[in-house]
């Protein structure tokens, strides 16, 4: 299931937020080697895990994090004002109605099959999640590599700036717009499965 | 440079046959100094059932060549490819991959048949073929690496088009052979090179139970031998190199 986290007085404060940042950790730190803070030897944490950030989690039957991502919000700082302006030709975007996703995240433990079925549930939560609260943009910088898998989501995007060289890893920043349109574009895509699995459980209940 | 693509992005939006893609490839290779376009799944056309992705406006006798050889899987700018998400001119193809002395052949070949320098954007979407967007000068011509960012971008919407023209044409896709838990676990002990007694041991099974399921998963993909069934699975993402090389 989808849970949303936001307001986080304390962002450790129940174990699927642990596992959460135990799962970035393994992916960001150890797997990407990125070079991130990392609290207490097991959590990936930074300046921008603060109150204003909210959390998409899929959250598998014991609680446990299988996916998760991290929306910011574009009038404060985040990544692509702060640290990735140059991956942006113009102006960076945004408003009230523009969030930066950051750190899309599977767990590493999950096998292929499984790890596509809780990405595609992730993906339909964000459409789902900017639909229910007037996003109509949101903004991200990927790895070359998974831009062309965000793409393969079907909807709409557009790069922000050319590609660029940053500390060895070739980056994109990109524009995802969303609107009515962007639930039949995933469908179209073969992203829907989550929608699908969903509605039938809904039916069965 | 990005109005360009922002341009070439919405008439992509508006493409629906390959005629389409091909105008705008076309169009846009040779603004950014290139003669040739190749967007393509990796897989030997003739082998597969599958339709796979293939546009390109390489020379009619280059392409007859290339299929009647079945280069599709061994292409060393394919092999390239796999390895790496970066768009790389072929000039690095040395660094990427040991190149033997047919993959030699086939690039001199190339040259000869009036494909010169190239650039590849490989484009891996996960439970698909590993495929690749290309463009290449002529032969004598030389790349512009100041454009090569805006080739990187025109070959990841490119290739993102085409999937989209490639799954309107074939509106029903056969449905991907689906697998139980079950199935799957020892399909990923397979690739791993046991034998139905030994899974059966790892996975706490009768060895009955273990040909049983084998046998089943093989009819679900219509395949009669077991190492054919564990490539099947791993061509489709069913399980992947994660699962079956992890210790």
């Amino acid at each position: 299931m989808i849970v949303t986290a936001e307001h986080l007085q304390q962002p450790l404060a129940d174990a699927t937020l642990q596992s959460m940042f135990e799962a970035r950790k393994r992916v960001f730190v150890d797997l990407l080697k990125w070079d991130l803070p990392v609290l207490e030897g097991r959590y990936e944490l930074d300046q921008f895990d603060d109150v204003h950030a909210v959390y998409l989690i899929v959250r598998g039957e014991a609680g446990e994090h299988l996916g998760s991502a991290r929306l910011l919000e574009t009038e404060r700082p985040h990544l692509l004002d702060t640290l990735f302006a140059d991956l942006c030709d113009g102006p960076v975007p945004r408003g009230p109605g523009v969030r930066e996703i950051t750190r899309f995240c599977l767990d590493r433990g999950l096998t292929a099959a499984r790890r596509r079925a809780v990405r595609d549930q992730l993906v339909t939560a964000l459409v789902d999640h900017a639909l229910e609260r007037g996003i109509a943009c949101y903004t991200g910088i990927a790895e070359i590599g998974w831009l062309q898998q965000i793409l393969a989501f079907g909807w709409r995007c557009r790069p922000l700036g050319l590609p660029a060289q940053r500390a060895g890893k070739t980056l994109g920043a990109l524009a995802i717009e969303i609107s009515r349109e962007t639930p039949a574009l995933l469908r179209r895509a073969g992203i829907a499965a989550a929608w699908d699995a969903a509605a039938d459980a809904r039916q069965a209940a | 440079m990005l109005d360009r693509i922002d341009a070439f992005i919405r008439d992509l939006a508006g493409a629906r046959t390959e005629d389409d893609l091909d105008g705008l490839l076309a169009e846009i290779s040779r603004e950014m100094g290139f003669t040739y376009f190749a967007v393509t799944h990796h897989v030997d056309l003739h082998g597969l059932a599958a339709p796979a992705i293939r546009l390109a406006n390489y020379p009619a006798d280059w392409v007859d060549y290339f299929d009647r050889n079945g280069l599709g899987p061994c292409d060393p700018v394919h092999r390239a490819s796999q390895l790496t998400s970066v768009g790389f001119p072929w000039s690095r193809l040395p660094e990427l991959i040991r190149l033997s002395a047919r993959d030699r052949e086939v690039l001199d070949l190339a040259a000869r048949r009036g494909i010169g320098e190239g650039f590849t954007v490989p484009a891996h979407v996960p439970g698909e073929a590993n495929g690749s967007c290309s463009f290449a000068t002529k032969t004598g011509q030389p790349l512009h690496e100041g454009r090569l960012p805006l080739a990187q971008l025109a070959g990841a919407f490119a290739f993102e088009a085409a999937r989209k023209v490639w799954r309107m044409r074939s509106p029903d896709p056969k449905p991907r052979p689906q697998l139980t838990d079950r199935q799957r676990d020892c399909v990923v002990w397979v690739a791993r090179g046991k034998s139905d007694w030994e899974i059966s041991r790892i996975l706490g099974l009768s060895p009955e139970t273990v040909t049983e399921y084998l046998k089943r998963a093989r009819e679900r993909y219509g395949v009669s031998k077991r190492t054919m069934l564990a490539v099947h699975a791993l061509f489709d993402g069913t399980i992947s190199f994660t699962d079956v090389l992890r210790n």
